[in-house]
């Protein structure tokens, strides 16, 4: 099983490579095709584990962040699958800009829609499952 | 104009640059590998053509391999973790290996089989890739040690690279037209 206390991870863990990607319960259903060639490769992932807080009101408490949809521990990798809807990719770019300003030693790579479509088509595989 | 280029929006790469650039990874490696009897591995289908004009571009003794995996679009659904379909015939034990692709990009499938081939104990393992696509890349930490051409974020096709196992045989590397996608898709 996952261990959630594992290092540079906090927070409620939603699902993993030792889950059973059925049970996990994805956002979108390009996450779930994503889960699904990680696996296919051997990588380990984890959904939606940690929230990196963004901004702060007055009082200290969080009112924006950020929850990267994978990590993959063995690359220490964050990642972050986007639309195909220019206006949410400027705003989850914005965040991820934020991000590695606020946690320089985190990695995160951004797979745009545009990308995710161009690898479901390399595989033969309908591209409407990329969009969303 | 055959048929197959018909699809083609625009070329990316022509024969004669393929030509000229294996030509130069030729006698790279040549020269660095002299003395080292290099296995040059190649995984069916897509790097076949490049496989093949390269080793002739070599000038020093080596050896030659296949192997084939299942890739993920021709699994069955969910069935879980590549296959191989067909291993290697030579011992890897102890050789200097190249691995020769035909396209890098989200690192995924080099990762996996670098995995594989690592485990087998090698003196040495890198990679030598016709197409370098690195926007696209998930796992940085690849042994590229050459590679023929960084190409833009375009679905290409041509000299080995497929979509839905049409377009191999082209002899220069294009850009498929929206339309062709689209077709196939129906």
């Amino acid at each position: 099983m996952l261990d959630a206390t594992r290092e540079g991870l906090a927070g409620p863990v939603k699902g993993s490579k030792n889950s059973e990607t059925d049970e996990v319960r994805f956002a979108h259903r390009s996450e779930a095709e994503f889960a699904g060639i990680l696996d296919f490769y051997g990588i380990d992932w984890e959904y939606e584990p940690r929230s990196f807080p963004l901004q702060w009101d007055e009082t200290g408490r969080v009112i924006e962040s950020f929850n990267p949809d994978f990590y993959l521990p063995e690359y220490d990798l964050f990642i972050e699958l986007t639309t195909l809807k220019q206006s949410l990719v400027t705003k989850k770019n914005r965040k991820v800009r934020r991000l590695r300003e606020l946690y320089p030693d985190v990695n995160i790579k951004i797979f745009y829609g545009r990308d995710f479509r161009h690898l479901l088509l390399k595989y033969g595989l309908r591209a409407t499952t990329a969009t969303r | 104009m055959t048929a197959a280029a018909q699809d083609i929006l625009e070329t990316l790469l022509t024969q004669e640059q393929i030509a000229t650039r294996v030509a130069e990874l030729g006698r790279d490696i040549s020269r660095e590998y002299a003395a080292r009897n290099p296995l040059l591995i190649s995984v069916l289908k897509g790097a076949v053509y490049f496989h093949t004009d390269l080793t002739r571009a070599i000038e020093i003794p080596l050896s030659i391999d296949f192997m084939a995996v299942t890739s993920y679009g021709s699994a069955p659904a969910k069935s879980g973790v590549v296959r191989l379909i067909k291993d290697l015939d030579i011992e890897l034990t102890g050789r200097h290996v190249l691995l020769i692709e035909d396209i890098i990009d989200t690192g995924l499938t080099a990762g996996y089989l670098l995995r594989l081939l690592n485990a087998r104990s090698p003196a040495s393992l890198q990679i030598c890739t016709l197409l370098d696509r690195p926007r696209r890349r998930i796992l940085e930490a690849l042994p590229i040690a050459y590679r023929g051409f960084e190409i833009p974020d375009r679905f290409v096709v041509g000299y080995g690279l497929d979509y839905r196992e049409r377009y191999r045989h082209l002899p220069f590397i294009g850009v498929l037209k929206d339309s062709a996608l689209q077709e196939a898709d129906l």
